[in-house]
C-alpha cells in the first residue's frame, strides 16, 4: 500500500492514546495508518479543519464540550466523504442507533477489542477507497458527457441558420438531433447563380461519426466550389473520403444544385433516399434515384445525376431516414407513405411551412417513443 | 437478433433474423465473427428473416465483407426481404457486396 490512511481518534480518556499507539504499532510502522488524537468534539473539529488529509474518525460518545453524537452531525460540513466509527458502551442501543442515523459507518463497543477494531477500521477504509473510486469514475463519466455535449453543440453549430435570400428560391432546413451525438447534417450555400443543397447521414453515432461528418461536410463544400456538376462533386468527395477510412464509416447524401432563374434542379445521390417532389397541384412523387454508392466505402464509384425543372409552386423535400424510420410506441415506422400523405393534395405555401409540416407529423406520430436517430429535413420551393 | 448456422465442406451459411440498428450492431459483428472458422472459404449470409437494417448494420456487413475479402474468402448475402432489399439498393451496397436471390443461387455464384 502506498497511501497512508490518517485516522482521528476522539476520546476524553488520556489512556487511550498510548494504548492505540501501542496496539497499532505494526500498522503505524508500515505506514499503513497514521493516528491523530483529539480530546473532545470541539478539539476534533479544529483538527479536522486544520488537516484535510484525515480519512476517518473514531469517536467516543460521552465527552465534555461536544459529545460524539453532536460531532457526527458536524462531520458532513467538514468533508462529506469522511467516514466515522463510534465507540459506545456495550449494549447502549439507543446511542448506537442515533449514531447510525447520523451517518456513522460502524461502531465498536467498550472495552475496545483491538482485533475487532482492526477489522472495523480495515472494512471502513476499504469502503472509503471504493467510494472514492466510484466518485472518480463518476467524475470521468461527467467529463465524458460534457465532451459529448460539446461535440453535439459543434455538430449543431456548423449547420447554417439563415437560408440564402434569392428571388425565385425558398429554402428551409432543420435537424433535430437524437440524444446521442449523431451524424446528420444539412447545408446550403450560394454558388454564383446557383444554390447548393445538401442533406446527409453518417453511419453510426458518437464522436467518431461527428468527426467523419465534419470532414464530409468540408470535403463536399470544397468540391462544390471547384466543380459544377453534382455527379463530379460526389465522385471527388468519395475519392477523398475512401482514401483513408479504416473505421469503415460512410455517409449517404444528396447534393443538389438549383437554379432560381430557370427552376432546374440537378441532383446526385450517394446511397441516400431519393427526394420527394410535391407539385403545385398537390401530387407527390419520388424523384428518380441516381447511380451511386454511399460515400467513403469504395474507390472509383460512378455517380450519375438527374435534372428536373420545378414549376412555380413546386416543392422538393430532402430528408434523412430519421424521418421515415421514426418509430411510434407500437414500434411502427413513420415510413414513406406517411411522409407522402403529409403533402398529398396539400401543396405547401412556403418552404418553411413544408418543413414544419414534416417535423410536426413525425413528432405527432412518434408520441412518447424515444427518438433514436437524428431527424433532418430540407425543403426547397420555387415560389 | 437471432442467428443459426450450417456448415457443409468449406461453405458456411449463416441465418440472421430480427432487426439490426445502432443498439445491437456491435453484437451483430461479434456474433458474426464468432461463427467464422479458419477453414471456411465461402460465407453466405441468409438475411431472409431480417426485418430491418440501419446504416450501423450496413457498416458491420461492410467490415465483414472487406475482412473476408482480404483473406481471399468469398462473402455474399441472399434472400433479402423487400424492405432490406430497398436499403441495399438505395445505399448502393448491392454494388459493393454480392447479393443473390437465394442460398442456392449464392452457392452457385
Amino acid at each position: 500500500m502506498t497511501d497512508t490512511y490518517k485516522i482521528l481518534v476522539v476520546d476524553d480518556e488520556p489512556d487511550l492514546e498510548p494504548l492505540v499507539l501501542q496496539r497499532m504499532r505494526r500498522q503505524i510502522r508500515s505506514k499503513e495508518y497514521e493516528f491523530v488524537f483529539a480530546c473532545n468534539g470541539v478539539d476534533a473539529l479544529e483538527k479536522l479543519n486544520a488537516d484535510p488529509t484525515i480519512d476517518m474518525v473514531l469517536s467516543d460518545i460521552n465527552m465534555p464540550k461536544m459529545d460524539g453524537l453532536t460531532l457526527l452531525q458536524q462531520l458532513p460540513d467538514v468533508d462529506p466523504n469522511l467516514r466515522a466509527v463510534i465507540v459506545s458502551a456495550y449494549g447502549d442501543m439507543d446511542n448506537i442507533r442515533t449514531a447510525m442515523n447520523r451517518g456513522a459507518f460502524d461502531f465498536v463497543t467498550k472495552p475496545i477489542d483491538f482485533d475487532d477494531l482492526k477489522i472495523t477500521i480495515a472494512r471502513t477504509l476499504e469502503h472509503l477507497a471504493e467510494w472514492r473510486e466510484a466518485l472518480s469514475s463518476r467524475d470521468q463519466l461527467v467529463a465524458l458527457q460534457n465532451e459529448l455535449s460539446i461535440a453535439s453543440q459543434l455538430q449543431q453549430s456548423i449547420l447554417p441558420r439563415i437560408p440564402p435570400v434569392t428571388e425565385g428560391c425558398e429554402v428551409s432546413a432543420n435537424m433535430e438531433p437524437a440524444r446521442n451525438v449523431g451524424g446528420d447534417f444539412y447545408d446550403y450555400f450560394k454558388l454564383d447563380d446557383y444554390i447548393g443543397l445538401v442533406v446527409a447521414d453518417v453511419s453510426d453515432k458518437g464522436i467518431p461519426a461527428s468527426m467523419f461528418m465534419m470532414s464530409s461536410r468540408t470535403a463536399l463544400k470544397g468540391a462544390a466550389i471547384g466543380v459544377r456538376e453534382p455527379e463530379q462533386v460526389l465522385t471527388e468527395v468519395n475519392n477523398q473520403l475512401q482514401q483513408d477510412n479504416p473505421t469503415f464509416m460512410f455517409v449517404t447524401l444528396i447534393y443538389a444544385l438549383f437554379s432560381p432563374d430557370s427552376g432546374t434542379l440537378t441532383y446526385s445521390i450517394a446511397g441516400h433516399d431519393p427526394p420527394l417532389l410535391v407539385s403545385a397541384d398537390g401530387s407527390v412523387t419520388e424523384l428518380p434515384l441516381t447511380k451511386g454508392v454511399a460515400l467513403g466505402i469504395a474507390p472509383d464509384v460512378v455517380y450519375t445525376q438527374e435534372t428536373v425543372t420545378l414549376d412555380p409552386g413546386d416543392t422538393v423535400v430532402l430528408f434523412t431516414d430519421g424521418v421515415t424510420e421514426a418509430m411510434n410506441t407500437d414500434n411502427q415506422q413513420f415510413g414513406m407513405s406517411r411522409l407522402t400523405e403529409v403533402f398529398d393534395g396539400n401543396p405547401p405555401e412556403s418552404a418553411t411551412t413544408a418543413n414544419e409540416a414534416v417535423f410536426e407529423h413525425v413528432r405527432k406520430f412518434a408520441g412518447d417513443a424515444p427518438q433514436s436517430d437524428d431527424i433532418t429535413c430540407l425543403t426547397l420551393r420555387r415560389p | 437478433m437471432e442467428f443459426s448456422h450450417d456448415r457443409s465442406g468449406d461453405t458456411l451459411v449463416v441465418n440472421a433474423s430480427g432487426r439490426v440498428d445502432g443498439s445491437n450492431a456491435s453484437d451483430f459483428l461479434e456474433s458474426l465473427q464468432g461463427m467464422f472458422d479458419p477453414g471456411d472459404q465461402r460465407i453466405i449470409l441468409d438475411l431472409g428473416g431480417l426485418e430491418y437494417i440501419s446504416s450501423a448494420g450496413l457498416r458491420v456487413l461492410l467490415m465483414a465483407a472487406q475482412n473476408l475479402d482480404k483473406q481471399n474468402k468469398s462473402f455474399s448475402i441472399c434472400s433479402l426481404t423487400e424492405a432490406v432489399g430497398d436499403v441495399f439498393r438505395i445505399s448502393g451496397f448491392d454494388q459493393i457486396i454480392n447479393v443473390f436471390p437465394s442460398v442456392d443461387d449464392a452457392k452457385q455464384g
